[in-house]
């Protein structure tokens, strides 16, 4: 079991973690340089355009398009930047990212949200998957690796803006082209009250134990 | 577990990056077709029935003095509405709020950590809190937390966009 908490990650995943985040903050994307190439939307480029009738040049969803029909070939442009997105997330993955991920979050995730070590693979696979990661609290309860308690904070923690990683980039490229900050940022964020959000959990569970404890609840 | 894993570990070098692109872009394709796609679909007609009915009109004018203490139009409580059922509905509704014009690039990007921290309550009471067996003592305080978040996070996301801005 010790040797799941700290798998060995390895220098190629350190290099393809630090890539991806490079690749997803955008801070090559104004660059001028080869150096753009390191940047999410230019590899994902633009589609090229079509001239209306007034010689306006428009994208092949066209203008003035409504429901389902304008979904669908809305839908149709964002396809693209999920395909590379999540074929980008696997590669990194596959080189061992994820663990490198693992390996740099474990002791800043436990301090922070004050559980036993054991739920960092969950909470880690918790980016990738909402399932999966439930499926593995739930093994660390019946293990008596953690309480009920600290079953609930762990879920807290999962839940709000669970799998992370693959629900972004899986519908966030419908709003990715309008936002005004880098695609990172949203993430940042998320992950931050992810963990404001266990804590209050935490804070709330200690409080009516207390109460329960001195015979205050109900 | 550990078995696993080291099966895992060993059938990895025969994977080259190639394989492991194709692999993701094809989930990617997956999910882009089986879920974005019709999730899109749904948040466009959920708009356009909004629309021509006038209760989109109305959700602006009932909503805009709450919805104003985060900066956000009255319209745009449908976002937070549809992220109760889809985090990508709720990214495709605020999409199309936003090239409609009822929203601008700051109010729409304030609004995205929060479409994913809502948590997908009507999904994820089954397949987070249920798969893990959480005590259903905390179901109340979890989804309660969540909405919190998403009420926080978009304030927290108006002060850092000013650095964007």
């Amino acid at each position: 079991m010790d040797k799941e908490k700290t798998p060995k990650a390895g220098i190629l995943g350190y290099v393809a973690f630090f890539f991806a985040i490079i690749l997803f903050s955008g801070i090559f994307a104004n660059a001028d340089s080869w150096l753009r190439v390191f940047d999410f939307n230019t590899l994902n480029g633009s589609f090229g355009t079509i001239t209306d009738a007034a010689g306006k040049a428009l994208t092949f969803r066209g203008a003035n398009g409504a429901g389902a029909r304008d979904g669908f070939i809305f839908a149709i442009t964002l396809i693209p930047a999920v395909i590379l997105a999540l074929g980008i997330v696997n590669v990194v993955d596959g080189l061992g990212g994820m663990r490198a991920a693992q390996r740099m979050m474990t002791p800043i995730l436990k301090p922070l949200l004050g559980i036993p070590g054991a739920t960092a693979l969950a909470n880690i696979a918790n980016l990738q998957s909402t399932d999966a990661a439930a499926g593995m609290v739930k093994e660390l309860y019946d293990n008596k690796e953690i309480n009920d308690t600290e079953r609930s904070i762990t879920i807290m923690y999962q839940t709000s803006a669970s799998a992370t990683v693959t629900n972004y980039f899986g519908s966030g490229p419908a709003v990715f082209g309008f936002m005004v900050c880098p695609l990172i940022l949203p993430i940042l964020v998320m992950f931050a009250f992810k963990i404001i959000g266990a804590n209050m959990l935490r804070v709330y569970l200690k409080f009516v134990s207390r109460k329960q404890s001195t015979g205050g609840a109900e | 577990m550990e078995a696993k894993e080291n099966a895992a570990a060993a059938s990895a070098p025969k994977k080259t990056i190639l394989d492991l692109f194709v692999e993701g872009a094809r989930s990617g394709w997956t999910i882009g077709t089986t879920s974005l796609l019709p999730n899109v679909i749904m948040a466009f007609v959920i708009i356009r029935v909004l629309d021509i009915t006038g209760l989109l009109h109305l959700i602006g004018v009932v909503f805009s003095p709450v919805m104003a203490l985060w900066g956000l139009p009255g319209e745009a409580a449908t976002v937070i509405v549809t992220s109760f059922m889809s985090m990508g509905g709720a990214a495709s509704v605020a999409a199309t709020l936003f090239m409609d014009g009822k929203l601008d690039p700051i109010q729409l990007s304030s609004l995205v950590p929060g479409i994913y921290l809502m948590g997908n309550p009507v999904q994820n009471i089954g397949r987070c809190l249920g798969i893990s067996g959480t005590n259903t003592k905390h179901y109340v305080p979890i989804l309660v937390i969540s909405f919190i978040n998403v009420l926080l996070s978009i304030w927290v996301m108006r002060l850092l966009l000013l650095v964007f801005d």
